[in-house]
């Protein structure tokens, strides 16, 4: 090390030519663990993620403060309402500002904070929620239903995709870390990311719209009789509802129970609680073997 | 394994499962996941994975969206299972239709539970601020450190008395119920999905969206291509509306 770089003896931290903080490895990683590990065992009501975004920080605060009165402000400031995925964009934000905390830049990692929270929360929600959640929930819930001899590689299925989505938490916290500020004016510069939820929410779409048939295959036990007349005789003939159905649209059953549900949620604005009791006595009345209107 | 173990071991499960939610969103607590594990547990894998696949689907679209409540499928699919695969699983066919209407209801109370776990740790939170007030950084850890036991706990008890106490007086109650009544059940849970995708519909813009959505549809009812054919279409589209979109950028 050159004669200008300062050392702390007592918590490893340097500091560069051009003033710059360097914090010792050991606390970068350790805040990184305590983020990836720990971040919403604490999540509640009030402020959210708060309390574990401050554990997560706390070797960063206590290796650049040094005095009790610096600490108490900088815990007392981490306390504040956080709330964004926890998956997908919060380990960048993390890293930024364990990047910007050491500089003793507050008034930026606070705003930071408070900027890329709502933003990230976008993306990470969309990606997980509309794309990765959906998606692999009705390849891995197909192999089972659908009878395929592969169930056994549903559940290994989803703990793949879960641990792929973790991994992807590293490079986040390291980008965010190594960019600091610049990350914060990549992502509020840009439509980047209205337009990447768009697309995902296109493409979201369009596999939801042929995994509803795949799943679902409920028909209708319904008939009704219609006179024919066979060889110069009348007679009435029994038919099923179904073959009709299958010969204008296949899968009508399903589209309905979708399309039903649908307008519990947001036509009748019902929470998912009364959508899914309402949707159980529909289904149950109607699937009694007297009735037959669901088979 | 006696009865109480069991119900021991899938309470810790569910304990794990959630706080690993938490942390770094391993997914022990997919309910399709929590179904193979309970399914090993108690001898019976196919109930396990027929339970949670059901839940999983149920549980589409259902994502914790800042924080909100919603019914707890994996301790549903570990009740349901534990319950389906003593009723005899694929051998009787009133097990795997009671074991999903279990776990549906179990599901449904649990949202209560959820409610108390996330209002009890609001306790932590102000203890915290009473530790950062006195620059005790070891208190605040410890403060948070905690947090995890309302959440742990709302899991863990409920599934340790229902898989130790409960069991028997579900199969009991199962085993007096008439065909007809097992026979709609079945239908009914084979119905459970559409709620799901009703719930994942809403979160998303379908009316402004919604020729992207018959698209998908054609191309497996009419089509009747493979899901990864139709993930590949699903990707391509929104390949080409990126280009459109890009091309449409430059020429302004």
């Amino acid at each position: 090390m050159s004669e200008n770089v300062s050392v702390n003896a007592t918590n490893g931290v340097t500091t560069t030519e051009d003033g710059v903080v360097v914090l010792p490895k050991s606390v970068v990683n350790k805040a990184m663990w305590r983020h990836l590990i720990t971040l919403q065992w604490s999540w509640n009501y009030e402020r959210m993620q708060a309390l574990g975004y401050l554990y997560s920080m706390l070797p960063v605060i206590n290796a650049v403060y040094t005095t009790k009165d610096e600490r108490i402000t900088a815990m007392k400031r981490h306390l504040s309402f956080y709330n964004t995925n926890p998956y997908i964009g919060s380990p960048a934000i993390f890293g930024a500002t364990v990047a910007l905390e050491a500089q003793k830049e507050a008034e930026v990692v606070d705003s930071l904070k408070v900027g890329l929270m709502g933003p990230l929360a976008g993306i990470g929600d969309t990606i997980i929620g509309t794309l990765l959640k959906p998606i692999v929930s009705v390849l891995a819930a197909g192999l089972v239903l659908g009878n395929t001899g592969l169930e056994w590689l549903a559940p290994v299925l989803m703990i793949l995709a879960s641990v792929v989505a973790m991994a992807t938490m590293f490079p986040q916290y390291w980008t965010g870390y190594r960019q600091g500020i610049n990350l914060a004016r990549e992502v509020s510069a840009g439509g980047n990311v209205s337009q990447f939820v768009e697309l995902a929410t296109i493409v979201g779409l369009v596999v939801i719209g042929g995994f509803i048939p795949s799943i679902l295959g409920t028909t209708t036990g319904l008939t009704y009789t219609q006179t024919v007349v066979l060889n110069g005789k009348a007679g009435t003939q029994t038919v099923p509802v179904q073959a009709t159905l299958d010969g204008i649209i296949p899968f009508f059953i399903p589209i309905l129970l979708v399309a039903f549900a649908y307008w519990l949620i947001r036509g009748l604005k019902l929470n998912t609680v009364w959508a899914l009791i309402i949707l159980v006595v529909v289904g149950f009345v109607g699937s009694l073997p007297a009735l037959q209107i669901f088979k | 394994m006696g009865n109480i173990l069991i119900a021991f071991v899938l309470a810790l499960w569910a304990y794990i499962g959630i706080v690993l939610l938490l942390g770094p969103g391993v997914w022990f607590n997919e309910p399709l996941v929590s179904g193979l594990f309970t399914g090993l547990i108690v001898g019976d894998v196919h109930t396990g994975l027929v339970v949670g696949a059901t839940m999983t689907l149920l549980g589409l679209g259902q994502w914790t969206y800042g924080g909100a409540t919603i019914p707890d499928y994996q301790v549903g699919s570990i009740i349901g299972t534990a319950v389906g695969a003593s009723l005899g699983g694929a051998n009787n066919a009133a097990a795997i239709p009671a074991g999903i209407a279990i776990a549906t209801t179990a599901a449904l109370l649990m949202t209560q539970l959820d409610v108390l776990g996330r209002a009890t740790t609001t306790i932590f939170i102000h203890a915290a601020d009473g530790y950062a007030e006195k620059g005790n950084d070891r208190g605040v850890a410890l403060m948070h450190l905690l947090g995890q036991l309302p959440w742990g706990l709302t899991r863990f008890i409920p599934v340790f008395l229902a898989v130790w106490l409960g069991k028997d007086a579900i199969n009991a109650a199962v085993a007096a119920a008439p065909t007809w009544l097992t026979a709609s059940l079945k239908t009914t849970g084979h119905m459970l999905p559409a709620l799901g995708f009703a719930l994942l519909l809403s979160m998303l813009p379908v009316r402004k969206y919604w020729p992207y959505l018959i698209v998908g549809f054609v191309l497996f009812a009419f089509l009747k291509l493979p899901l990864i054919a139709i993930l590949l279409a699903a990707a391509a589209i929104g390949g080409l509306v990126y280009l459109q979109q890009r091309s449409a950028q430059v020429n302004v």
